[in-house]
């Protein structure tokens, strides 16, 4: 039995052995893109994993030989006393279950291994930061440390200013805590480390978490996840070096410009994880052009081969851009018409599959208020949408002010993160923006249960209660400025500016004159979501009326 | 209800100033409600709060019941005091762990109940599929039948605590009965009663919420 598979051009097992995010590394290699040389282990291996409770016998074997082969390829040791190899253990399913399994990074930075990478570099800082990172991930993710006992390690972590004797401290906390866990010693032996890391992923599979997951979207118990080991890329080696995400297209208005963001001196899991504060992605062509660029080439190469708008996550190390995992953008709304119209005017697709590619329920977006034609010197700050719709009204920086200024007239609520404590508050808002926190926070979940407008993780954004302001990009406002919020986009602009409902959008007005084309009917009293579905009804039977496109 | 006779029991004042504390901003029945008193008896114990200065009431649309600055000052001391007189602090940190182990999937759980995941996408869930409710809804109970070991040794703790479980299976009751607005909508709903513990013991351990 095959249970491992190289990461390269070549291979043509598909997605349901390999997982989604080795296959789209595959396709990354066959598109002649960076991608860190490494391998995947099998959903094979993982669902023999999860019958028998272990690793299955042959897999120490191929894995062996392809721990020499990435060692041969990169002419390094994986955990070894000189240019010492560190890989990324990573979870891959073949359907997509974003954050609910473990991931372990850096692994094989042994104490030997840190201190050759610390020689090799020039770098202790460096090598410690990475150590620490290799322990936290190992701690979480094979030890099952709970979240709240690593509270404060991230504080540590990928600071340029940390100094190395702050990070040996961690690097001691987190040892201990591993130890007093119950796991024992942390295997000083790289192979050993890689094994755990691997049964720890396939482990992860299970978790209450991801079989509610699972449960509640339908995908099967049985399917396992993959792993991908790949040669560490560093983002936190230097200040050339850093991590972010990247969509071909704007997500929120579908507009062809490249969108995303970056972060500097730093490994991925802190973008994903939202905890740091994260520069707009164009902020890479001033500081590294050659990073930009070669982005830019690869988000049009991506785009060329699954004829859609795409998202990459990739990182950048002195310099050098590797691309870590793609897929298709799955826009949704206003975004989806654009991208579906956009595609088919440029001949990439044809006006039959552009019809077909936007859903009832994307219809039903671009009825959701939108803001438009902000100016760039208007956008206070940008967080996550959390509860569609868009609210205008005056500053509040707690609870108190709110009810207090609610009364003159519509107010937003602006917090550091929310606790019942702000209930009142949100209550008496029109709408709400917190700094920290995602889409499924407690203050996400309250807004939503309100009705009420929400941007999350606005990180950039800091709230001074004493002062009654708020502050981002180095702009302060007082309490009662007027300012709007857009809760499925996530931006924050100053001001009150235009706001856009269905029946102001060219691309739709296109997109179903196409579908009256296809059905062969013109009469206008028919709504939206019927023009469109009976479109697709007669395309996807084959009996369409013209030949469109 | 027997309990074990190691956990500590806390006064009647201190439970009212505390639940207060942790539910914020609230009108009488939402105190009773929450501490599981009769309204009579948490009015009683207000007024006395209120003239310590350590409560105040608003009148008006938002109004309600509230903690005074002094109110947060002293609820933090003597809440500090309780946790060393019950010598809890280990097991009540352990619990804190656990606790956020199941907070990203009670949250996961409220976020499939408002919004669908449609190819790739979210939207917002118009609650017109009974079976897809239904499911999510079988998700609670099995979330809940594990966290309530969690409220357990949270009890066995602090006494105070018990009143959590009982809040969170009625809400659960109440929303199987066809409530659902009982899952995140109420101010009595699952969700509702989670965060509200969540701010509990970041407030027992003075833990500042960053």
């Amino acid at each position: 039995m095959t249970w491992i598979h190289p990461l390269s051009a070549e291979v043509e097992e598909t997605a349901d052995v390999l997982g989604g995010k080795a296959h789209g590394l595959v396709v990354l290699s066959r598109l002649e893109l960076p991608v860190p040389p490494g391998f995947v282990i099998s959903t094979e291996a993982c669902r023999a994993f999860l019958r028998t409770g272990r690793l299955p016998s042959g897999l120490d074997a191929q894995l062996a030989a392809a721990v020499a082969g990435l060692e041969a390829a990169t002419h390094r040791r994986l955990g070894g006393p000189e240019r010492p190899l560190a890989v990324s253990v990573r979870s891959g399913g073949s359907v997509s279950m974003p954050g609910m399994m473990s991931t372990v990074l850096n692994v094989g930075l042994t104490t030997e291994a840190t201190t050759a990478l610390a020689d090799e570099t020039g770098d202790l800082r460096f090598a410690l930061d990475s150590r620490l990172r290799f322990l936290t991930g190992f701690a979480s993710g094979v030890v099952g440390v709970g979240p709240g006992s690593l509270a404060g390690i991230d504080r540590v972590l990928g600071g340029h200013d940390t100094d190395t004797s702050c990070l040996a401290e961690a690097i001691q906390v987190v040892e201990h805590l591993i130890e007093e866990r119950g796991g024992g010693t942390v295997p000083e032996d790289a192979t050993r480390q890689l094994e755990l890391a691997v049964a720890a992923v396939f482990s992860s599979w299970n978790t209450p978490r991801a079989k509610t997951y699972r449960e509640l979207h339908g995908i099967p118990h049985g399917l396992g996840t993959a792993v991908t080991v790949q040669m560490m890329v560093f983002g936190n080696r230097d200040q050339r070096s850093g991590t972010g995400v990247a969509f071909s297209r704007d997500p929120s208005t579908g507009e062809h410009v490249p969108f995303g963001e970056a972060l500097f001196g730093r490994q991925g899991e802190d973008v994903v994880s939202g905890t740091s504060l994260t520069e707009p992605l164009s902020e890479l062509s001033d500081r590294e052009p050659a990073v930009w660029s070669r982005l830019l080439s690869a988000l049009t190469r991506v785009e060329e081969y699954y004829r859609d708008a795409c998202y990459v996550e990739f990182t950048f190390e002195a310099g050098e851009l590797w691309i870590l995992q793609v897929r298709p953008g799955r826009f949704i709304g206003r975004a989806a018409v654009r991208v579906a119209v956009d595609l088919a005017d440029a001949g990439t697709i044809g006006r039959d599959e552009a019809l077909l590619r936007v859903s009832p329920q994307d219809l039903t977006h671009v009825r959701t208020p939108r803001i438009t034609t902000t100016e760039p010197h208007d956008l206070f700050t940008r967080g996550l949408g959390a509860s569609p719709g868009v609210a205008v009204g005056q500053v509040a920086t707690s609870a108190a002010s709110a009810v207090r200024l609610a009364a003159g007239g519509p107010v937003v609520l602006m917090r550091p993160e929310t606790s019942p404590l702000d209930m009142h508050g949100l209550a008496a808002a029109a709408g709400v923006v917190t700094a920290r926190g995602g889409p499924s926070s407690h203050a996400a979940v309250v807004a939503r249960s309100m009705g009420k407008p929400a941007v999350v993780g606005a990180v950039s954004l800091t709230v001074d209660v004493a002062e009654g302001c708020v502050r981002a990009g180095g702009r302060t406002l007082p309490e009662g400025t007027l300012i709007a919020v857009d809760g499925t986009g996530g931006e924050v602009v100053v001001g009150e500016p235009r706001v856009v409902t269905s029946g102001s959008d060219p691309q739709l007005y296109r997109l179903l004159d196409w579908a009256d084309d296809v059905a062969g009917d013109a009469t206008t009293d028919r709504d939206e979501t019927e023009r469109l579905t009976s479109a697709q009804a007669l395309l996807r039977s084959g009996d369409a009326c013209g030949a469109p496109g | 209800m027997t309990q074990p006779v190691s956990s500590h029991p806390t006064s009647v004042d201190l439970l009212v100033l505390h639940t207060l504390r942790c539910i914020g901003f609230s009108s009488l029945p939402g105190v009773a409600r929450a501490t599981g008193l009769p309204e009579s008896d948490v009015e009683s114990e207000l007024i006395d709060l209120g003239v310590a200065g350590l409560v105040t009431h608003t009148a008006g649309d938002f109004g309600g019941w509230n903690l005074t600055e002094d109110g947060r000052a002293s609820d933090a001391e003597r809440i500090a005091a309780e946790v060393t007189a019950a010598g809890a602090r280990v097991r009540l940190t352990a619990a804190f762990d656990r606790f956020l182990v199941l907070n990203p999937e009670l949250l996961d759980l409220c976020t499939a109940w408002q919004t669908r995941t449609l190819g790739g996408a979210m939207t917002m869930n118009d609650h017109s599929d009974p079976s897809y409710d239904a499911r999510v809804l079988d998700r609670f109970m099995e979330f809940h039948q594990r966290a309530e070991p969690l409220c357990a040794e949270l009890s066995a703790t602090l006494l105070r605590f018990q009143r959590y479980p009982v809040r969170l299976a009625d809400a659960l009751a109440r929303a199987k009965a066809g409530s659902l607005e009982y899952i995140a909508d109420s101010t009595s709903s699952y969700h509702t009663v989670w965060f509200q513990l969540h701010e509990d013991l970041l407030a027992t351990l003075g833990i500042p919420r960053h």
